[in-house]
């Protein structure tokens, strides 16, 4: 399938039209997420990137059956009027396209395919007020569908201090609802792994939430490099191919891909006889990168480097995890840069939380599934997270039934080439590497907690007999006062404290023995 | 040491124990089938030497224990006001929630108080009769003798011989406020059914043989063991009757020996002493009426009899595993009341007969 010849000869719009299925926008509640994802990791990256500190407010109210409005509020630099139609009202527009770094937008196919979205839904454009420079900028943005240009109406320009973009828009065909695909799941997942923002939620029956910050410091910027030949598909090929300046293929290869030299190259026309490497790029097609594909496979290359991974941090989970959940017991793991399929860099991040605030939000054995920071709600069946999780035998960390407990495992894979399995970008393809790592990494956070959980349901059971026991004191203690002539108050205070004592103080190596008490019995006879 | 002190001693024992800062406990005597023994020397059941020490300080056994207590308490107002009720009056004076806010009641059935009775009574060795627990009646006597009863305030003389067609109601307590105040029979017959009795109390049988003519009606009530094993004490020989069944058999073996689930109240309760006259299985090839007499024995019946070959002290007696195993072969039983086939009157030739010829089962 030649995705990309389409976006070529067709307007991307039209396309877009008719395959939305295939950039996410599937299903009611996963469209709505899939929306309100684009704007809120425009605005993080835009906040990061022009360091200052993010503060997201997301709005949904409801305007009828299906029909929603949406609005994403950021305090980011802004976005200049003459990048304003670009950045909303044309597909394929933005920067991070043709940048190879480990960002979150990789996931999405950008804030213009929400407004074509809009657009298409409702008829309506939508409603940017951006400020930027000091200038205040409302304008409605649609499309040009057959040309793919934006379409820019502006409504009022004006002086102001403030920085920051608003996108208002509207979607019919999404749905609002508070579950595990939906934008509240999101957006306290996205907290979870964004400590240095503030996000805030208002739901359509008015409930607000605000996910606080936790850290007061914007992570590293991941600088850019050039990708590495082993993680890259036919698609990237011919997505860097078309907007390469250079003249030759070989050139091309050895300036757009790190660790491409002149003798790899030679080694390449090699492997791939068929390829002309002196044409210019943009008239590479899906055939001849496919056989450089295959080619890059067979090469022995030195790996990529490894600074080009910025996980989020042992500290900064902690910290957001303890904010957002506040659970009993907390175990992030920190491990070193892995790679897989022979080269491609990666980090694994997992955490691990345990009751209190994991327990009062009811939540079971949930598996929190992270990309480059970016939550994966959907698709979970076929991700190697899941199956990996699934793998693991819970029972030897004192997790009795995983889908029971009140656990909640994170794993965020960091990598410049997450592999997804599918362009819907929310599962992990089975990569044997990946998962081992994954694996280890989990386990080595339940090892953590292992200790913990047996040490709680042993409280929990003293706890218990403590109940059982005490119950009875008031009742004995009379029934002895009547027997003895004792007084009761005197003996049932020194037998609550005789309680106390043996029930808080009693050692793991003290087990409390139980004597039969129920025997079995010869069979009654007559007597009355 | 009466019962009253020794309930208080209980509570002494745990008062001591809170003040030591430990947990309650007491002892009691293991009632399980595997602590029960046949004691040669006395000739009767009886609970082993195994003890069980009953903690509050435990999960299984916090609420038990302190029902346990209860009925303590509980049982020493009874003797400190000289009432008496039934295990059933107890249970409804301890079924009491144990607060409002517990949503839970001290006894939900009676069966938990009768367990912990009997639990009581073994860890206390006294009787529940002497915590003026009664139980229920069934058994009758008529003969030469005069009973003191000090009852409700008032002191009665009964003389058995004047209780005409009916006979004296053997009470759930014969050992406290009551006496046996003169004494004029010989030996004491036992018949299983109240129908045969007033057979023989019509024909004065014990007036003519100088006997108490005692009927349990069916398996013995504590008072009627009690009587029985009183009357032995004063060296009164007591023959036993019963239906020729394996049923009527066992009623005359907890007569003699105790039963299991009461071994722990032993050679009190028990009257090793008494001897069996029948019916007999052998009686029908004697008695060629009888022949003609015998019904099928019932699923029950061989259910017994194959249990009482398996009891050790019965099957160490000849006569006894022949008896069993014809029961299991011809499948065959005989009621006491078939004695009154050929004529009314048979019955006490049959007695006599087997008496004088000491004609018992060994």
């Amino acid at each position: 399938m030649d995705e990309f010849k389409d976006f070529k000869e067709h307007s991307v719009a039209e396309f877009f039209k008719k395959n939305r299925q295939m950039l996410g926008f599937s299903g009611k509640i996963r469209s709505l997420t899939m929306i309100v994802h684009e704007f809120v990791t425009n605005s993080l990256d835009a906040c990061e990137e022009a360091g200052i500190l993010p503060e997201i407010s997301v709005e949904i109210n409801e305007l009828g059956k299906d029909h929603y409005q949406v609005t994403v509020k950021d305090n980011g630099p802004g976005i200049p009027k003459t990048h304003i139609g670009k950045a909303l009202g044309q597909m394929l527009a933005g920067t991070k396209f043709h940048r190879y770094i480990q960002q979150r937008g990789q996931q999405g196919i950008g804030a213009s395919a929400c407004t074509m979205f809009s657009y298409i839904t409702t008829g309506q454009p939508t409603k940017a007020v951006t400020c930027h420079n000091g200038k205040k900028l409302t304008a409605r943005i649609s499309m040009d569908f057959k040309k793919n240009k934006p379409v820019v109406e502006v409504i009022e320009e004006q002086d102001t201090e403030e920085s920051g973009l608003t996108v208002i828009s509207e979607y019919k065909d999404v749905r609002y609802e508070r579950s595990n695909y939906g934008v509240f799941e999101y957006l306290r997942r996205t907290a979870l792994t964004n400590p240095n923002a503030i996000i805030s939620l208002l739901e359509p029956n008015s409930e607000k939430t605000l996910f606080p910050r936790s850290i007061e410091e914007n992570p590293k910027r991941p600088f850019e490099i050039r990708p590495h030949p082993l993680g890259i598909t036919t698609h990237d090929i011919l997505e860097f191919a078309k907007h390469s300046t250079e003249t030759r293929l070989s050139s091309f290869l050895q300036n757009a891909f790190s660790r491409v030299s002149a003798g790899k190259v030679s080694e390449l026309r090699d492997l791939a006889p068929e390829v002309n490497f002196r044409k210019k790029p943009g008239d590479l097609t899906w055939a001849e990168a496919e056989k450089i594909v295959e080619a890059f496979g067979k090469v022995k290359w030195i790996a990529p480097a490894t600074d080009s991974l910025v996980p989020i941090g042992q500290q900064q989970i902690e910290a957001s995890f303890r904010n957002i959940f506040n659970p009993d017991v907390l175990v992030v793991t920190e491990r070193s840069p892995k790679v897989y399929r022979g080269g491609i860099p990666f980090v694994i991040e997992t955490a691990i939380a345990y009751g209190g605030g994991v327990s009062d939000a009811n939540k079971k054995g949930e598996l929190m599934r992270f990309a480059n920071k970016v939550p994966l709600l959907f698709d979970a069946g076929g991700c190697a997270i899941t199956e990996t999780i699934r793998s693991i035998d819970w029972k030897r960390y004192n997790i009795r039934n995983f889908e029971d407990e009140p656990i909640a495992v994170l794993v965020n894979v960091v990598s410049v080439h997450v592999p997804y399995t599918s362009a819907g970008k929310q599962a992990i393809a089975n990569e044997e590497d990946l998962m081992a790592e994954i694996k280890f990494a989990v386990m080595e956070a339940s090892r953590g907690i292992q200790k913990f959980i047996s040490g709680k349901r042993k409280a929990n059971e003293i706890a218990t007999k403590k109940k059982v026991v005490s119950r009875y004191i008031e009742q004995l203690s009379a029934d002895l006062a009547s027997l003895t002539g004792e007084k009761k108050e005197k003996l049932s205070k020194k037998l609550s404290s005789i309680v106390e004592d043996k029930y808080v103080t009693m050692k793991d190596d003290e087990p409390e023995t139980t004597e039969r008490i129920e025997e079995e019995k010869d069979e009654s006879e007559g007597e009355a | 040491m009466k019962a009253k002190e020794k309930l208080e001693k209980l509570g002494k024992d745990m008062v001591v124990q809170i003040h030591a800062g430990e947990g309650p406990t007491f002892e009691t005597t293991l009632r399980t089938k595997g602590n029960t023994i046949y004691d040669e020397g006395l000739g009767c059941l009886r609970t082993g030497d195994k003890k069980e020490l009953r903690k509050y300080l435990s999960v299984a056994q916090a609420r038990t224990f302190m029902q346990t207590v209860a009925i303590a308490a509980k049982s020493k107002t009874f003797l400190e006001q000289d009432l008496h009720t039934s295990i059933r009056g107890l249970f409804y004076q301890l079924k009491f929630s144990l607060g409002e806010e517990m949503d839970e009641d001290l006894f939900t059935e009676q069966s938990e108080s009768n367990a912990l009775i009997e639990d009581l009574e073994v860890a206390l060795k006294l009787k529940r009769e002497d915590l003026n627990l009664t139980t229920d009646r069934k058994g009758f006597v008529a003969g030469g003798m005069t009973i003191r009863d000090r009852f409700g305030g008032e002191e009665t003389l009964i003389d058995l011989s004047k209780q005409g067609r009916s006979g004296w109601s053997i009470p759930s307590d014969v050992d406290n406020g009551m006496d046996i105040e003169s004494l004029d029979a010989e030996w004491v017959l036992v018949v299983e059914k109240d129908a045969l009795w007033q057979r023989l109390n019509e024909d004065k049988f014990w007036k003519k043989e100088n006997c108490l003519l005692v009927t349990p009606k069916g398996q013995s009530t504590r008072g009627t063991r009690r009587l029985l094993r009183k009357l032995a004490d004063r060296k009164l020989p007591v023959y036993c009757l019963m239906d020729c069944d394996a049923w009527g058999w066992y009623i005359y073996w907890t007569i003699k020996t105790g039963s299991m689930n009461l071994a722990y109240l032993g050679r009190d309760f028990a009257v090793p002493e008494a001897k069996f006259i029948g019916v007999t299985m052998s009686d029908i090839e004697e008695f060629k009426f009888l022949d003609k007499l015998t019904i099928r024995a019932k699923e029950v019946d061989i259910k017994r009899a194959e249990e009482m070959l398996g009891y050790p002290w019965i099957n160490r007696s000849k006569d006894w595993v022949h008896e069993l195993k014809l029961v299991l072969k011809t499948k065959k039983k005989i009621e006491q009341d078939a004695l009154q086939g050929e004529r009314l009157t048979f019955v006490g030739e049959y007695i006599k007969k087997k008496i004088e010829g000491k004609e018992w089962l060994k």
